[in-house]
């Protein structure tokens, strides 16, 4: 269903938080909060959501903030893809969140769709998944009844379920900068080079002193970090056998199904192979050679 | 319904609209400019690109209500004082075929060439690859923005 | 020859400029004032079911809902060349997502919520998607009145069966060719469906008046065929082929997908029921996927014997087409096909079974190559690896048994002149055929693919084109032909055509889009024949109308005729060299003579063009006797790809494509239709399918799950080749080739992935996966086909 939208909704622009917060507390789950729309229209189009208020939260301008203060980054709600991959700081000092956002779709959906969207919507295959599970970024939960801070590890819930709660909303997230060298990669299958929508996701971020952290999507039920596989880098210097073993351990991580997309049989394939392709860039760019950021790695 | 107002290419339009009306639907059924077009309605193919506040996006997942106050072009906008440098370019490559496309893919170049005025190929390719044409091939249109960006 | 002005030259597009401009107006952006009405349609949610009952009453109650209209109001059938097809659905829904009803209201919301509202009772029957499965003893019977059905003559449905289609060719004794053969070659190959994908869907706006007229403003590439069907679907009302008039403005993107009647006979029977009122439906882009033409789903069993110098001795091809639940066009694919199956090649010995079958997924039909692009697929894949067998060349062994002018075809009639074996030996020499490439890059291997190619248009034996010239005062001019401009350059082609005999520049001629009230018939355009049909009629409506301007001058001077000639749009006389006169001078009011009087006549002209040389009745058992094709356009077409061994990614490096047109009325838009249309092609080589669920539901309706190329899946580098050799009755030499670039898009992609690879995929598409996960198993003839997910 990808004509009009027949299903009828009360639409509401809050000009500040609190405003947005009565709004929550007043409508709780018969609300949608609505910013880019990119995922959300299609979604009451499809007839998948049918809230009875929406409410827009591009008139609140801390919520468009994009701040860095030395220590961490802040990404405000309706921060878009195309804003952080416009910003410096994001290109210089989260090169994997960069690379991540530049492999979302198009320009035109860029232009509107937000990160904290993409979390919203907690789909498997979200592109900012990897990068923010690597950095070990914060999401900020607002309500009535205050402030509290999650894990990103522990916001994904399920496909499409996250721990917000009803009268909640994700104020932003932040990313703590990591003061040592490092390098990183998001390696995307796709069933082109076109925009599509990953079928395996994996991001890479090897710092300095021998620290990996290695992250999947669209290979669960939720994007998560691969432990056992960062658990036997740890400490190491790549090499061709430690890799092998990494790619059988990543097997055991994962647990892909198969769908019009992929075959499971071809996402533990890949996912083997990416992992091993996204270890050997990251730790390039790490020493300052390899492909640079934003080049296809398959 | 309610009363919106914004900038339509250029000058000041008052429409009144659902909050279920998408703007794809007003600009064309209410406000008479034809030129977005429904080509798949997920925001997929890009026929329905128009420029608010300078960017691109998609009309067909964009409400009208939240339009408001802002200022929204389209490539009747953009083809109102005559051609541009680039449209030339589009005539002397034979750019499109059926055509329906167009409008979306120019949009697009609009913004794009303004960020970027001088582009590499691959930069250009990436730039209209959310607009999708089923006739070209590409090469037509890439090789007239490569053209008049040589010449500018 | 007399050296062209216009005719072979590049010409810029004369419609371009409204189509960058935004001007250009398609059916939807046309206004039809506030009376305008919006229809939404009631689909069925099983693949086969009989339809119980159906309570329109709680929709009929929602204000602004003005009409509910069902099966039983509109008792009609329709189709081109075989009525197997209502309006709507009658007492039996045939696939998921067949019209069964319609909810007309004032407004598209009004209509999208009321349809909801309808209550369709169904009595699910059992159902076949697999054309395998649907000819075998007890399948679900699709069509219980089969055997009654009204069909064109050349067709022969099976009563009682799925069959609808049988084409039969026999020539020579392919038995005793087997037996003279050295080594024979058998396997099978499977294609699966595919959707054209034009940007702009289906669209259609009928108006009947209060007066009983029918106007349709419809997305088409057929107007003339789309008023002749629908008068007929509607005929029981009393609708008359004269009160019926279809208007078709810019189209976006055609493909074949808008060829005959699909959904705009829904629009007429909703105009028909709610009088008065222009009623518009159209389709949302899920249901331009499920509801209008798919290409054909074909399973093709090949078995070919050759001897050990590389002759081919015999060719036997059963090639299985699931044509859906309704084959009204697409049963002429299948025939078409069929006469043709075995490719560009002479072989003496020919068994060709070609089957459309009745299937419970959605209907299927023309898309561009019309059968070509589906079955050549295995014979081009097949003749690859059999020169391989037998250690020959791929290139060679195609050289070898090319067909040439004057062979025998399949059916017995004369192959016309065409220039195959250049466009071969020109294609082996740009992709650099023989010269093996290795990749810096150790984890990738590259391999070329080569793959030759024709196709005949796919028309009844009587296909008629006329085109009316007039001039306006100023000596510029209006042609009004019935084609349609669809993108592939045809009007400017037609103006080229008209400017080489009037020597009027381009500019001051314009090409009307279609109106079956003001321009003159054209079957439809489809075939790739308008270029060469049309053609030939513009070229003798316009030297009608210089015979007219002649006359005049001649009458008004007293110059012999045979002494004028035309020059930049003057007329100039042979033995006056001081002599000219500008044709704005005389067009319209004629030339006063010294006393006052006038000489003239308002110059205005018509040419037709019938073809009377074609029979479509052949022997059925054989298909010997008749002459069914008028001409065939052949080509050649090489790929150089780079594989990723690990990931099974193919990159396209070099493409180069070779057609024979005859004569390129444009070149520019001749190279331009190869680039575009190749890339179409190898988009259903490397990743397009329907995917349906186990159900006949398709799976994906929409541009996140069907991929269709981006600029960023275009091949590195593309050569396009034109190759000239004259069709003796084409407009200046000229044969149609728009269609034709797809055609050896995928054949040629699996010869040169089993070249980099070693891998032989045998079911399209070749995706990544594919070609991954047969490597990481070492399977060398993976067996991957999902066209129906588990």
């Amino acid at each position: 269903m990808s004509g009009v939208i027949s299903h009828e909704f009360e639409y509401l622009k809050p000009k500040n938080l609190d405003e947005l917060v009565d709004f929550l507390t007043q409508y709780k789950t018969k609300a949608k909060i609505l910013s880019g729309g990119t995922d959300l229209i299609v979604r009451i189009k499809d007839g998948f959501e049918s809230p009875e208020v929406l409410i827009d939260i591009k008139g609140i301008g801390e919520l468009k903030e994009l701040k860095f203060n030395g220590n961490s980054l802040f990404i405000g709600a309706s921060v878009t893809f195309n804003e952080l991959i416009d910003s410096e700081v994001v290109r210089e000092r989260y090169p994997l969140l960069w690379e991540a956002s530049k492999s979302v779709a198009s320009t035109a959906i860029r232009n509107r769709a937000t990160l904290v969207g993409n979390i919203c919507s907690a789909v498997p295959s979200l592109d900012s998944g990897p990068a923010l599970l690597d950095y070990e970024a914060e999401v900020i939960l607002k309500s009535r009844n205050g402030e509290r801070k999650v894990n990103i590890n522990e916001f994904f819930l399920g496909p499409r379920k996250t721990v917000l709660k009803e009268d909640e909303f994700v104020y932003g997230v932040l990313i703590p900068f990591i003061n040592r060298k490092n390098g990183s990669a998001y390696v995307k299958l796709g069933r082109y080079n076109g925009e599509d929508l990953a079928q395996v996701g994996i991001g890479i971020l090897v710092v300095e002193g021998k620290e990996y952290r290695v992250a999947h999507c669209a290979v669960g039920p939720v994007a998560a970090r691969a432990r056992k596989v960062e658990q036997l880098l740890n400490g190491k210097d790549l090499n061709d056998s430690l890799i092998e073993e990494a790619k059988k351990l990543i097997v055991e991580e994962i647990s892909p199904i198969t769908d019009i997309r992929a075959t499971k049989e071809y996402r533990i394939h890949m996912a083997k192979i990416m992992l091993e392709r996204g270890l050997k860039a990251a730790v390039d760019r790490l020493n300052g050679k390899g492909p640079k950021y934003g080049e296809r790695l398959i | 319904m309610r009363k919106i107002s914004f900038i339509l290419n250029g000058e000041k339009r008052s429409v009144y609209v659902e909050p279920n009306d998408l703007l794809l639907d007003v600009l064309r059924d209410k406000l008479g400019d034809k030129t977005p077009k429904y080509g798949c309605g997920r925001g997929d193919c890009g026929t329905c690109t128009v420029l608010l506040n300078g960017k691109s996006v998609r009309s067909c997942l964009i409400l009208a209500v939240e339009v408001d106050g802002q200022e929204i072009t389209t490539l009747e906008g953009i083809s109102k004082g005559g051609l541009t440098e680039l449209q030339k370019y589009f005539l002397k490559h034979n750019s499109f075929q059926c055509g329906f496309c167009a409008p979306g893919m120019i949009v697009t170049l609009e913004e794009f060439l303004k960020k970027n005025p001088k582009p590499d190929e691959e930069e250009v390719k990436e730039a209209i690859s959310g607009n999708l044409c089923r006739c070209t091939g590409y090469v037509p249109i890439i090789r007239a923005v490569m053209d008049y960006v040589k010449n500018k | 020859m007399e050296e062209l002005k216009f005719v072979g030259k590049d010409i810029p597009r004369i419609d371009e400029k409204e189509k960058i401009t935004g001007a250009a107006r398609y059916v939807d952006d046309l206004d039809f004032g506030p009376n305008l009405l919006y229809a939404e349609i009631v689909e069925s949610p099983y693949p086969h079911a009989l339809i119980k009952k159906i309570d329109t009453s709680e929709a009929e109650k929602v204000e602004g809902v003005v009409k509910v209209v069902t099966g039983k109001d509109f008792p009609f059938k329709f189709g081109l060349y075989m009525k197997d097809r209502y309006i709507f659905a009658q007492d039996r829904v045939r696939f998921v997502g067949e019209q069964v009803a319609a909810v007309v209201a004032r407004d598209p919301k009004i209509a999208q919520k009321a349809a909801k509202l309808v209550k369709v009772e169904y009595e699910p029957l059992p159902a076949v998607f697999d054309p395998l499965e649907a000819i075998k003893e007890g399948a679900p019977i699709i069509h219980p009145e089969l055997g009654q059905y009204s069909h064109v003559p050349w067709f022969f449905p099976k009563g009682g069966t799925n069959i609808a289609h049988h084409r039969k060719v026999r020539k020579g004794d392919v038995e005793k060719g087997f037996k003279e053969a050295d080594y024979v070659f058998e396997d099978t190959y499977k294609i699966p469906r595919y959707a054209h994908c034009c940007m702009e869907t289906h669209i259609s706006v009928a108006y009947y008046d209060l007066s009983g007229r029918l106007t349709l403003w419809n997305s088409s590439q057929s107007p003339h065929v789309q008023k002749a069907l629908i008068a007929d679907a509607l005929s029981p009302l009393g609708i008359t082929e004269k009160d019926v008039r279809v208007i078709t403005p810019y189209v976006g993107g055609g493909f074949g997908g808008k060829a005959g009647v699909t959904m705009e006979v829904i629009a007429a029977a909703l105009a028909v029921a709610c009088k008065g009122n222009p009623v518009k439906v159209r389709w949302r882009r899920d249901q331009e996927f499920y509801n209008t033409y798919m290409r054909q789903q074909v399973i093709s069993k090949i078995k070919v014997g050759v001897k050990k110098d590389g002759t081919i001795t015999a060719f036997q091809i059963e090639n299985f087409w699931d044509a859906g639940p309704y084959v009204e066009y697409g049963a002429n694919v299948v025939n078409a096909s069929g006469l043709s199956a075995t490719g560009p090649y002479r072989i003496p010995n020919v068994k060709i079974d070609s089957y459309c079958i009745y299937t419970n997924l959605p209907a299927a039909g023309p898309y561009r190559g019309f059968g070509y692009s589906e079955m050549l697929f295995s014979v081009e894949s097949h003749m690859t690896r059999i020169a391989k067998a037998i250690g020959m060349d791929p290139v060679e062994f195609r050289r070898k048994n090319a067909i040439r002018e004057g062979d025998s075809l399949a059916y017995g009639a004369p192959m016309n002149p065409n220039g195959l074996i250049e466009a071969i030996d020109k294609v082996a020499e740009e992709i650099e055929w023989g010269k093996k490439e290795e990749s810096k890059d150790p984890k990738k291997a590259i391999g070329k693919g080569f793959a030759i190619f024709w196709k005949a248009p796919a028309m009844p034996p009587n296909v008629s084109t006329t085109a009316f010239l007039k001039f306006s005062g100023d000596g510029s001019v209006n042609i009004l032909v019935s084609g349609m401009e669809i993108g592939q350059g045809y009007h400017t082609a037609m103006a080229q055509i008209a400017a080489e005999i009037l020597t009027i520049p381009i500019e001051k001629i314009r090409v009307e889009l279609p109106d079956t009230d003001r321009n003159p018939y054209h079957w439809q355009t489809v075939a790739s024949h308008v270029t060469w049909a049309s053609g030939n009629a513009v070229k003798r409506a316009a030297l009608e109308a210089r015979d007219k301007i002649f006359e005049v001058v001649s009458r008004a001077y007293h110059f012999n005729k045979d002494s004028l000639y035309l020059e930049n749009g003057k007329v100039k006389c042979y033995l006056k060299p001081d002599f000219e006169l500008d044709l704005k001078d005389f067009v319209i009011n004629g030339i006063m003579k010294e006393d006052g009087y006038y000489v003239g006549q308002n110059i205005v002209a018509s040419g037709q063009f019938f073809v009377d040389f074609c029979s479509a009745l052949q022997d059925p058992e054989t298909s010997q006797g008749g002459h069914p094709n008028v001409h065939y356009t052949v080509g050649a077409a090489a790929v150089k790809i780079e594989v990723d061994k690990e990931t099974g990614k193919v990159k396209i490096l070099k493409a180069v494509e070779a057609i024979d047109c005859g004569k390129a009325i444009n070149p520019l838009n001749v190279k331009d239709q190869i680039i575009g249309g190749l890339l179409q092609g190898l988009a259903t080589a490397l990743y397009e399918d329907m995917r349906f669920d186990k159900n006949g539901k398709i799976l994906n309706p929409n541009f996140t799950d069907y991929k269709i190329p981006t600029s960023l899946d275009i091949p590195e580098e593309v050569v396009p080749i034109i190759v000239e050799v004259a069709q003796p009755d084409g407009p200046f030499g000229a044969r149609g080739m728009a269609e034709h670039p797809m055609i050896p898009a995928a054949p040629m992609i699996a010869n040169a992935v089993e070249d980099a690879v070693g891998v032989r995929i045998k079911a399209l598409p070749i995706t990544a996966e594919k070609i991954a996960l047969a490597l990481a198993k070492g399977e060398k003839e993976p067996d991957y086909y999902w066209h129906i997910m588990k």
